[in-house]
């Protein structure tokens, strides 16, 4: 059962191939898909740092968005 | 209502659906591949081969569907006006051209054993060779182009120009004799597909679905980040 699992009957080679082909796909994209935008969170707290303590504060008050990017950051190390 | 489509509720909303898609992602891959490798029957005249469906048709299916959405949008941006789009297109785009080329790929791959062909220049496989190059052309104006106005205007009409192959692609195996055969899943009439086929291949369509949508929210957040990173010191 678990060689006919395998080889497919004949048709493992082209089963197999396919379906690793996909996997290894996505999985490539979805690396490079979160290292970007790790790096793009990165880079806006790089940019938050060389604010001014005051407008560093006002952009965290004003923004969610820049809070939230803090927080996973914080997390995330 | 305008203010729920905020960048900040818009980017708290992501945030929540990657976290969701997160969580119940692996346990709907496990079932389909289950579904897929093991559990639905070898087809009768393709034998075993005919898995290779299970991962070859919701490609092509998202394929053609993500460009179906950035020819809507991009029609939709040129009427409206509205910037939105344009990042939701350049952040679906890569994703179609991913799908377009697994298609292609898992398709020579079950060429092979049904038609003893890698690779026939018929009707439905050179229309989706021509989707892939829309697709490449398409993301070469973001990565070439400075002016957004400019690549808004040349995107778009890219987009415009290649949904005039959405319906060859479509109606391909029918207007012409092809290798390829022709549809079996109707949305309208009866499908001739057996439903312990059907079932497996809804589950790895909601699997594609699922990784899909997970990729265009990863890449829509970077794109909210990068306008935020520009306008950081207007707060």
């Amino acid at each position: 059962m678990i060689s006919n699992f395998i080889t497919m009957n004949g048709y493992g080679l082209y089963v197999w191939l396919s379906f690793s082909v996909v996997f290894i796909s996505c999985v490539v994209v979805y690396v490079k898909t979160k290292k970007t935008l790790r790096k793009y969170e990165q880079e806006f707290l790089a940019e938050l740092q060389n604010l001014t303590l005051e407008e560093k504060n006002k952009a965290l008050a004003n923004s969610k968005i820049a809070q939230q990017i803090l927080a996973t950051n914080f997390k995330a190390n | 209502m305008f203010k729920f489509f905020s960048s900040t509720n818009i980017y708290l909303l992501i945030q929540r659906l990657i976290k969701f898609i997160n969580s119940i992602f692996f346990l709907i891959l496990i079932i389909g591949l289950t579904f897929a490798l093991v559990l639905s029957p070898p087809d009768y005249l393709q034998g075993d081969a005919v898995r290779i469906m299970y991962v070859h048709v919701p490609s092509a299916w998202i394929a053609l569907a993500c460009f179906s959405v950035i020819t809507l949008l991009s029609v939709l941006n040129f009427i409206f006006k509205i910037k939105n789009f344009y990042f939701i297109n350049k952040s679906i785009a890569p994703i179609g051209l991913l799908f377009t080329c697994l298609a292609i790929v898992t398709g020579s791959l079950w060429g092979q054993p049904t038609w003893g062909t890698w690779w026939a220049w018929d009707a439905r496989l050179t229309s989706m060779i021509a989707l892939m190059l829309f697709y490449i052309l398409y993301i070469l104006t973001f990565k070439f182009l400075s002016k957004e106005e400019l690549i808004i205007k040349i995107s778009s009409i890219i987009a415009i120009i290649g949904s005039i192959n959405l319906p060859i692609i479509k109606y391909s195996v029918e207007w012409w004799t092809t290798l390829h055969q022709p549809a079996s899943i109707k949305i309208t009439g009866s499908s001739s597909i057996h439903p312990e086929m059907l079932l497996p291949l809804m589950v790895m369509l909601l699997v594609f679905l699922l990784y899909a949508a997970l990729i265009f929210l990863m890449k829509y957040k970077t794109e909210i980040i990068r306008i935020k990173k520009k306008n950081i010191k207007r707060y």
